[in-house]
This record gives structure tokens, C-alpha cells and sequence, in this order.
């Protein structure tokens, strides 16, 4: 396991073929042939692919039956959906407060307005 | 449309977290409460954080430097780099922790006129397994009671 996992998977996750492989294989285990086929590259195009995939935890290849099926693998993708969770409570919870104070600012404006008058 | 609890968020899956909020505020105060040292301090961070402002100099190559008091006693010391600051529509930072190493992700922030309301979209670039890290630590420690406070501090304002 690299130190920085989260890295390495969102990089696997920016190429939109690798994407497209990952949505395959949600739907169950797949050999190379069959992952090939929907994309327009060659078969060593998508072995590069299936390497990034497994280097970042994404994929297993069995090394069980001869056609050596790619299957799924949930946790790097669960890391992700943490860590974006996460960063997404840390500005909701901001901007909750930003928005409070906002609204404070506003009042005391027009509460001031008021004095002037 | 309540601006509370309907953000959107994208997480494009590469690279980029969007994260987007319409205020109900004129755009140049909006810009203000992110710019101005009076007001930024008084928002920034989950619930239960306070912020204590070190320095701040908000303009193009300028910094903020401040601590993170987390509501367990942890402090976080912040540094955030300025690249870009166009009043009142855009402003973009790397944010560090100020401890001369490379800044742990970059960030940037627009706010658009909605008929006297502002939409105000971050977009943060993915970081480091180290930003993650502290990130998890830092809102990891805010569950529970400081939700309700959070929740009765916002009706009290709401009232007066």
C-alpha cells in the first residue's frame, strides 16, 4: 500500500476509459477480452488501463481461472467517498455559519440605517 | 430558497470538488465577509472552531495566517497564499500550513450577482493523502452536542 492511496486513486479515477472499465466491473467480474470490447483501443491499451486500476487497489485480477477475471474492489473507492464527505462537512458547516453571520451583518446595517435616520 | 443545507457538491472525478452556496447578500458584502479581517475569522471553519487571526494581507501574493482552535483544545496552524483577488467577483489561494512546506491544495472562490443574492462556488483542486488527513481530524471532532449549540446559537439570531 503506497503512504498516499487517496492520491493514486483519484489520479486512476481521471481517465474517463478507466472510469468506464470501473462501471463494467460493477456489474460483475469481466476478462480483459470482455472489458475491451465497448471501448474503441486496442487490448494492450486496456492491460495498461487494468495496471493503473490494480496499482491503485481498484481491481483484482484472479489468478484462479486461466481467463484471469478483473473484478472490483470497493475500498479505495469508499476512501474517496470519506474523504470527500468529509471535506464537504468542513464547508457546509462554514457556510452554515457564514450565511448566520451574513445575516447579522445585514440586521446591523439596517438597525444603524435606522439610528441615522 | 433557504441558503442552509442545499449545497451542491460535484466531485468531478478528476481532481476537482466543487462546492457551491447561494447567500441571501449582496455580492460585495459576501466578498467583504471573505476578505475583510473583521469578518473572516468569525465564519470560517465547521462548528465548534474558532480562528485566531496571526496576519493578513489579502491581495495578490499577500497571506492569512491563523490557528484553528478545534472544540477539543487542538490547535491548526493555516497559512493561506493569495493568487488572485478581484473585487468583489473572484479569489483564488493556495492553503498551507504555513510551515514553509508546499501548500497542501489550491482553492479558488467566485461570487455572482443573483438579483441581490450571490451564488458563491469554491472549486478546490484534490490534495495530498496529508490534507485529507488533517481534514478528517479536523471536522472528525465535531460530531454531537456543538451540532445542537450550532443549531439554537442560529435560531437565537434568526429571533433578535
Amino acid at each position: 500500500m503506497t503512504p498516499d492511496r487517496l492520491s493514486a486513486t483519484f489520479a486512476a479515477l481521471a481517465d474517463p476509459t478507466r472510469r468506464g472499465i470501473l462501471a463494467r466491473l460493477a456489474s460483475g467480474e469481466a476478462s480483459v477480452n470482455e472489458i475491451a470490447e465497448p471501448f474503441d483501443i486496442s487490448l494492450p491499451a486496456v492491460s495498461r488501463h487494468l495496471k493503473v486500476l490494480a496499482d491503485a487497489g481498484l481491481i483484482e485480477r484472479s489468478r484462479e481461472a486461466q481467463w484471469r477475471p478483473c473484478k472490483l474492489k470497493a475500498d479505495p473507492l469508499k476512501d474517496v467517498a470519506d474523504w470527500v464527505e468529509h471535506y464537504r462537512r468542513f464547508w457546509e458547516e462554514s457556510f452554515d455559519r457564514l450565511d448566520m453571520y451574513l445575516r447579522q451583518l445585514q440586521k446591523k446595517e439596517k438597525k444603524n440605517a435606522r439610528h441615522r435616520k | 430558497m433557504p441558503a442552509t443545507g442545499n449545497d451542491a457538491i460535484t466531485s468531478t472525478t478528476d481532481r476537482e470538488i466543487v462546492i457551491q452556496r447561494v447567500f441571501d447578500a449582496p455580492r460585495a458584502l459576501v466578498f467583504e465577509a471573505f476578505t475583510d479581517p473583521r469578518h473572516i475569522g468569525e465564519w470560517w471553519g465547521p462548528n465548534g472552531f474558532t480562528v485566531t487571526t496571526r496576519s493578513i494581507d489579502v491581495r495578490p501574493g499577500g497571506s492569512w495566517r491563523f490557528v484553528m482552535h478545534g472544540p477539543d483544545g487542538t490547535d491548526y496552524p493555516n497559512s493561506i497564499e493569495y493568487g488572485e483577488v478581484v473585487r468583489p467577483e473572484r479569489i483564488a489561494w493556495a492553503h498551507g500550513t504555513g510551515d514553509g512546506g508546499p501548500p497542501l491544495f489550491h482553492a479558488s472562490v467566485t461570487f455572482e450577482d443573483q438579483g441581490g443574492k450571490t451564488l458563491v462556488t469554491l472549486r478546490s483542486v484534490f490534495p495530498t493523502a496529508a490534507i485529507r488527513d488533517r481534514t478528517v481530524k479536523e471536522s472528525g471532532a465535531i460530531e454531537g452536542g456543538k451540532q445542537t449549540l450550532a443549531r439554537l446559537a442560529q435560531y437565537l439570531a434568526n429571533k433578535t
